[in-house]
């Protein structure tokens, strides 16, 4: 069985290892949670062409080493991009990101965009400029 | 500020052949911003060994994501294109 592994060492000597529980779905798919479109693009339609393809399966249907070795590292990357994220956001001083302030962001957003397609620009033209 | 974020990856591929394969193939990649990230690649027998080191977390996520992607493409084409009677050759 094909197992990557990673450890991390951080200016602060913190070490933190990364292994993979083949039983686990998260290690079971290629499609990453923080790789390809975000869900905010993919919601407002677009088609995520690039897409990750399934691994391959022999002619017995059953997934092959290398196809599994994908998943599992495709698994291994997720864990370590929001493992070093929420590094990011301690480093800034910041709590990491919960889902009510991820909403907020969303409906910022939404309604930037929509002032856009309603014409403003989102400056003040009073001077006629 | 020294390269004091480090990560090392592991990565068993089947076979030796096939872990200098990716090897080779990851070597060439140029690093923009050497001074704020580097990257070691190296093999022991059937393993790839990545080793990263950064200025922060920011672009260790970055360099490590975009890598981690190049050796999934590689495993895919590998995967697809590599025969089994190429496979058994002893040179890359």
């Amino acid at each position: 069985m094909l197992l990557p592994t990673a450890k991390y060492c951080g200016s602060d000597a913190e070490t933190v290892k990364f292994e993979v529980n083949p039983a686990d779905a998260r290690y079971q798919t290629t499609d990453g949670r923080t790789t390809g479109a975000s869900p905010y693009v993919l919601n407002a339609g677009q088609v995520d062409r690039d897409r990750p393809s399934e691994p391959r399966r022999d002619a017995n249907g059953k997934i092959t080493a290398l196809g599994e070795l994908r998943t599992r590292l495709t698994g291994l990357q997720d864990d370590i991009n929001e493992f070093l994220t929420q590094r990011m956001e301690l480093a800034k001083g910041k709590k990491p990101k919960l889902q009510g302030n991820q909403a907020k962001q969303e409906e910022r957003i939404e309604n930037e965009i929509k002032e856009l397609l309603d014409g403003g620009d989102g400056e003040d033209d009073a001077d006629g400029l | 500020m020294g390269l004091d974020h480090s990560l090392k990856l592991q990565i068993p591929f089947e076979n030796a052949r096939q872990a200098a394969i990716a090897k080779e193939v990851l070597r060439p990649d140029p690093i923009l911003k050497p001074q704020d990230f580097q990257v070691d690649y190296t093999t022991d027998q059937n393993v790839l060994r990545v080793n990263f080191q950064s200025i922060d977390e920011r672009v260790l996520r970055v360099g490590v994501s975009s890598v981690i992607d190049s050796i999934k493409t590689i495993i895919e084409t590998i995967d697809e294109l590599d025969t089994p009677s190429i496979s058994t050759g002893s040179t890359i």
